[in-house]
C-alpha cells in the first residue's frame, strides 16, 4: 500500500475514532441524568435556544464579547481558517480536484485562521491572567491546530505536502476527544443549556418594555 | 490562602477532615451532578473572556477572582473523577483531587470571591453556568459542615427559629399592631390593618425579617398600597420569611425545609398567591428553587410583589402621582431577581410612572452589575473586606448617574448599598419600590 493510501486510511479510521469517542463522550454526560424540573417556567426555553445561537451570538449581546473585539474577531477568524482546512482535507480525502478560485479562499482563510490563532495564542502566553487559567492542554490544542492550519496553507501551494497535512490530521483527530478541542461538541451543548436556562426564566430573550 | 480564613478555626477543620469525609464529600458531588453540569464541566476553553464580568477581578485584578479560575476549581475535581487524561495525566487537563488543599481553595475563592450573581454565565462566551457549578461546590462542602460558620448559623437560625433573624413570633405580631396604628394614621382610616392568619385570601405576603427588623417603614409602604388597591391578603404569625440562604450555603436539605414552610402555610391559610417580599435572592429561593428541592410542583402561583404592583397600575386600582417623588431615582438591578429570576421590566414599568426622574445606570437590566451583598456575603463577616472593595464597581455605576435615590427591590442588596454609600461617600438615599410606590401613592376614598 502507498503511503498516501496508509495516511488516508489512517485519517478515516481517526476520524471514525474520533466521531466514538465524541459520542460516547456525550452519552456519559446523559449517564449523569437529570431530575424533573417542578417551577413552573416564565419564559421560553426553546426561545431562548434560539437566541443562543441567533441573536445571542452577535458582538454586541455579549460583554465579554463587546468589550474584547479583537479576541471576538480573532476567534472568529480562527474557527474560519479551521473549517477552510477541514474542507481542504475532505476534497483531498476524496480526490476531489477544486476549481482555483475555491484554493486560494482556502488558502487565505487559513492564512488568516493561522495569524489568528498565533495570535490568541501569544495572548496566552503573553497575559499573567491567561496564564493562570491555561493548561498544558491550551497549549497543545492550539499548537495542534496552528500545525494543521500551516500545512493546510502549504499543501495548497504544493500538492505533495498533502502527507503532511494527513500527517497532523490524524495526531489532531486522535487528540481532540481527550483535549479541549471536544468543546466542538460541549459548544452546542453548552449553548443549549443556556438558551434553554434563562429562557425558561424570562430573562432571554429580552423581555418587550411597555413603554 | 488568604488572611481571612486561617483567623479561624477553618483551617483547622479542614486539616482535621477524616478520609470518611473526603469521601463523603466527593460522593456528595458526584450525586449532585446533572447531565448539563457534566456538559459544562467539560467545556470551558480557558478564552479569559468572562474576567471582566466579574465585579470581584474587576475591582481586586485578583487572579483568585477570576471567573475561569473558579469554575477551573470545581472543573479540575470533576476531570479528576469521570475523565480518562484526568486519571492518567492530571496535569495536562488540569485535574486535581479533592483534597485538602482543594478545599481550602474552594473556600477562598467559591465561598470568599463570588456572589453567585451569575453574570459571568450570562457573558461565557461558551454560556457555561459557574454560578451554579460554583454552588455545587459548596453543595459539597455543605455536606462536610464546610459552610462558614456566619453563613451557617444564618440557615441554622432560619432552621431552629422559622426565620433568619430568630425574630420571636410575639415581637413580630407586637410589630405588626404597632404598624396598624401607623398604617390608620397614614391613611386616615382606623379600619386599615395588616391582617394576619386570614384564610382564602389571594394573596399570602412573605417578606425579609430585616424589614419587621429595622426598616418597618417599608413593610408600612406596601400595606399601604395593598390598602389602596383593597387588596385582599394576609401574613403569617409563623412564617413570614421570604430569605432562605440554603440557596447560598449550598445546603439543599436545610433549603428545603425553610422552603417547605412556605409552600405549606399557603396550604395552611388556603392563599392563591404566594407573594414575595422584595427579596432578590428570596424570589430566586422561592419561585424558581424551591419546587426542585421540595421535588414537586406548587400547585400555586409565585409572585414578586413588584409583578403585583405593576398589576395594579395597568388595571387603575392604585394612581400614582409622581410629582411626589421630585429627586432623580436610579434602579439597582438585583441579580436574583433579575438575571436569575426574570423579574426585569416591571419594576421600571412601576417606576416611570411613580417618579418624575428616573435614570438608569449603565449596565443594568440582566448585564447589572452585582452590589457584592449577595451569594451570602452579607453573613460571611470574614470576607467583608472583599465585598465592600467588590462593591466599587456598584458605587461608580451609581454615582455616574447623578442620582440621589438609589432604589433596589432586594434588603441584602440595600444592607451592601448602605454600606457602599458610607465608604464610597455617595451622599445618596436607598429605598424599596414599594417605598417609592407608597410615597406617590394617591389615596382615595
Ligand atoms: S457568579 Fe458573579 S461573583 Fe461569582 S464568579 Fe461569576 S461574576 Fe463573579
Ligand atoms: S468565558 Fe466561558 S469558556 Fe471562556 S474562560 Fe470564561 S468560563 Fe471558560
Amino acid at each position: 500500500m502507498s503511503l498516501v493510501l496508509l495516511l488516508r486510511l489512517g485519517v478515516v479510521l481517526s476520524a471514525i475514532y474520533c466521531l466514538i469517542a465524541l459520542t460516547i463522550l456525550v452519552a456519559r454526560t446523559f449517564s449523569f441524568g437529570r431530575p424533573p424540573r417542578y417551577s413552573k417556567a416564565q419564559g421560553s426555553a426553546a426561545k431562548g435556544i434560539v437566541y443562543a445561537f441567533g441573536q445571542g451570538m452577535l458582538p454586541w449581546e455579549k460583554e465579554s464579547a463587546f468589550k474584547h473585539l479583537p479576541t471576538f474577531f480573532a476567534g472568529i477568524l480562527y474557527h474560519a481558517g479551521i473549517f477552510a482546512a477541514v474542507f481542504f482535507l475532505i476534497t483531498t480525502l476524496l480526490l476531489i480536484r477544486l476549481p482555483d478560485i475555491a484554493i486560494l479562499i482556502i488558502r487565505l482563510l487559513a492564512v488568516i485562521g493561522l495569524l489568528s490563532g498565533i495570535g490568541l495564542l501569544a495572548k496566552r502566553f503573553a497575559l499573567p491572567y491567561m496564564r493562570f487559567i491555561s493548561c498544558i492542554d491550551d497549549y497543545i490544542a492550539n499548537i495542534l491546530v496552528g500545525l494543521l492550519l500551516l500545512v493546510t496553507i502549504l499543501a495548497t501551494y504544493y500538492y505533495v505536502l498533502q502527507f503532511a497535512m494527513m500527517a497532523v490530521a490524524i495526531t489532531l483527530l486522535l487528540y481532540i476527544p481527550v483535549g479541549k478541542i471536544r468543546h466542538c461538541v460541549f459548544f452546542f451543548y453548552s449553548r443549549i443549556l443556556f438558551g434553554a436556562f434563562f429562557g425558561r426564566r424570562g430573562t432571554l430573550p429580552h423581555p418587550s418594555t411597555e413603554d | 490562602m488568604s488572611e481571612d480564613i486561617r483567623k479561624d478555626s477553618y483551617e483547622e477543620r479542614i486539616s482535621s477532615l477524616t478520609s470518611a469525609e473526603f469521601a463523603k464529600a466527593l460522593q456528595t458531588f458526584c450525586d449532585k451532578i446533572e447531565f448539563g453540569d457534566a456538559a459544562q464541566l467539560n467545556s470551558c476553553v480557558h478564552c479569559g473572556l468572562c474576567a471582566d464580568t466579574c465585579h470581584y477581578y474587576l475591582a481586586s485584578s485578583e487572579l483568585e477572582a477570576l471567573p475561569a479560575y473558579k469554575l477551573n476549581l470545581v472543573s479540575a475535581v470533576f476531570k479528576n473523577q469521570h475523565t480518562r487524561l484526568g486519571k492518567i495525566a492530571p496535569a495536562l487537563t488540569g485535574a486535581e483531587a479533592l483534597d485538602a488543599d482543594m478545599i481550602s481553595r474552594w473556600v477562598d475563592s467559591l465561598y470568599g470571591r463570588c456572589s453567585l450573581c451569575g453574570r459571568c454565565a450570562l457573558n461565557c462566551t461558551l454560556g457555561i453556568n459557574i454560578s451554579r457549578l460554583i454552588r455545587l461546590a459548596r453543595t459539597t462542602l455543605a455536606s462536610v459542615d464546610l459552610v462558614p460558620s456566619e453563613l451557617q448559623s444564618t440557615v441554622s437560625t432560619a432552621v431552629d427559629k422559622g426565620n433568619n433573624m430568630g425574630i420571636p413570633r410575639q415581637e413580630w405580631l407586637d410589630t405588626l399592631q404597632w404598624l396598624d396604628e401607623e398604617l390608620q394614621q397614614e391613611v386616615s382610616d382606623p379600619s386599615a390593618h395588616l391582617p394576619i392568619d386570614q384564610s382564602h385570601t389571594r394573596l399570602f405576603y412573605t417578606v425579609n425579617p430585616r424589614e419587621p427588623k429595622f426598616f418597618p417603614l417599608s413593610l408600612l409602604a406596601t400595606a399601604k398600597i395593598f390598602y389602596a388597591a383593597g387588596e385582599s391578603w394576609t401574613f403569617s404569625s409563623d412564617y413570614y420569611d421570604v430569605t432562605n440562604y440554603g440557596l447560598f450555603s449550598g445546603d439543599d436539605q436545610a433549603s428545603g425545609v425553610i422552603s417547605a414552610r412556605l409552600r405549606d402555610s399557603m396550604h395552611k391559610l388556603h392563599a392563591n398567591t404566594l407573594v414575595l417580599g422584595e427579596c432578590g435572592h428570596g424570589y430566586n429561593a422561592n419561585r424558581w428553587e424551591a419546587p426542585e428541592w421540595l421535588a414537586g410542583a406548587y400547585g400555586f402561583e409565585a409572585k414578586s410583589i413588584l409583578e403585583i404592583i405593576a398589576d395594579y397600575i395597568r388595571q387603575g386600582r392604585i394612581k400614582l402621582d409622581p410629582s411626589r417623588n421630585q429627586k432623580r431615582v436610579t434602579l439597582h438591578d438585583p441579580c436574583n431577581l433579575v438575571r436569575l429570576g426574570g423579574i426585569i421590566e416591571e419594576q421600571r414599568f412601576i417606576l416611570k410612572r411613580a417618579v418624575s426622574d428616573f435614570v438608569e445606570m449603565y449596565p443594568n437590566r440582566e448585564q447589572n452589575f452585582c452590589c457584592g451583598g449577595g451569594g451570602g456575603q452579607l453573613s460571611m463577616t470574614r470576607f467583608a473586606k472583599r465585598r465592600i472593595e467588590a462593591g466599587r464597581i456598584k458605587a461608580d455605576q451609581i454615582r455616574a448617574t447623578g442620582a440621589k435615590i438609589v432604589v433596589a427591590p432586594c434588603h441584602n442588596c440595600i444592607d451592601q448599598l448602605m454600606e457602599l454609600n458610607k465608604e464610597y461617600k455617595l451622599g445618596v438615599e436607598i429605598k424599596t419600590v414599594s417605598e417609592m410606590v407608597a410615597d406617590a401613592l394617591i389615596i382615595e376614598r
